[in-house]
């Protein structure tokens, strides 16, 4: 399999393993007690870590293979908008929960059980990152889509009986 | 970053704590705002664009950078001044709720219309 491909496949797995924890630190701060304390705060932190992990890859892939391969046959294909709005969205979104994620830890340390705004915002900042989350997974499985369709179309093109016939001429 | 433990450390120690969870909050909130609206300067003023990626290589990677820039030097400052007030309140989880939801939208609406 080829560098490229592995790369691509990286940062969707980080990011869904990232969505993943934010649920953990969810559920955790909503039955917060003393005796779970410390599992929220390394939830927490794993939260952060998969989602600089994410962030690494996404953006490894992106600045160096995508401009020149995917978004260039996107675009030519049935569906440019898979890239011009939901490509151009998810490379900014991105980054809102990234900030999340890197602020989780500092308030999760907090001991929740006793501290009701401190528990809320966990909920919140997790939820948030849950939410948002998804979202950049479905859009990525647009563009994937809008790649795809554009390579489907290409075949069709060059596999019509017309253009095989032109071939064979 | 110490690992919590329910409350051995006294009192000073937690509002210590608190104090930096609620700048690095406001910090977020506001980093947030801060990476939309520097999406669209970048997207609407393209010398800005060029200027971002002369930086890194790629205007994605200054992008990446200024927020994290931005993030750092709010939370180190708030948390020095104890801004806002060196307590969490359910106000500001609203605050950072409201701004991340606002940036998204916003963000989304951007790309479809503009």
């Amino acid at each position: 399999m080829p560098f490229k491909v592995v790369l691509l496949f990286l940062h969707p797995t980080f990011g869904v393993l990232g969505t993943l924890a934010a649920v953990w630190v969810f559920v955790e701060a909503l039955n917060a007690t003393d005796a779970n304390q410390r599992r929220i705060w390394i939830a927490s932190l794993t939260v952060a870590g998969l989602f600089i992990l994410t962030c690494f890859f996404a953006g490894w892939f992106y600045t160096v293979y995508y401009h020149g391969g995917d978004q260039q046959i996107i675009l030519k294909g049935p569906v440019p908008w898979a890239h011009s709005f939901f490509m151009e969205t998810k490379e900014h979104l991105f980054f809102i929960p990234f900030i999340l994620a890197l602020y989780l830890p500092f308030v999760a340390r907090l001991r929740l059980s006793a501290n009701k705004p401190a528990r809320l915002m966990v909920l919140v900042v997790s939820a948030l990152i849950v939410l948002e989350g998804l979202a950049l997974e479905g859009a990525g499985a647009i563009i994937n889509w809008g790649a795809k369709t554009a390579l489907a179309q290409t075949a069709q093109t060059m596999t019509s009986p017309a253009n095989v016939e032109k071939k064979v001429r | 970053m110490m690992a919590p433990t329910p409350n051995t450390h006294g009192p000073s120690v937690d509002a210590e704590k608190e104090n930096t969870a609620a700048a690095w909050g406001l910090s977020a909130a506001i980093t947030v705002v801060f990476n939309v609206v520097l999406a669209f300067v970048k997207d609407s003023w393209p010398a800005l664009n060029s200027v971002m990626a002369s930086l890194t290589g790629h205007h994605w990677r200054t992008h990446a950078l200024a927020d994290v820039i931005v993030f750092v030097l709010l939370g180190s400052f708030f948390t020095a001044r104890r801004i806002p007030g060196g307590k969490l309140t359910n106000g500001l989880a609203v605050t950072v709720g409201a701004a991340t939801v606002i940036a998204s939208l916003a963000l989304g609406l951007w790309f479809l219309f503009v």
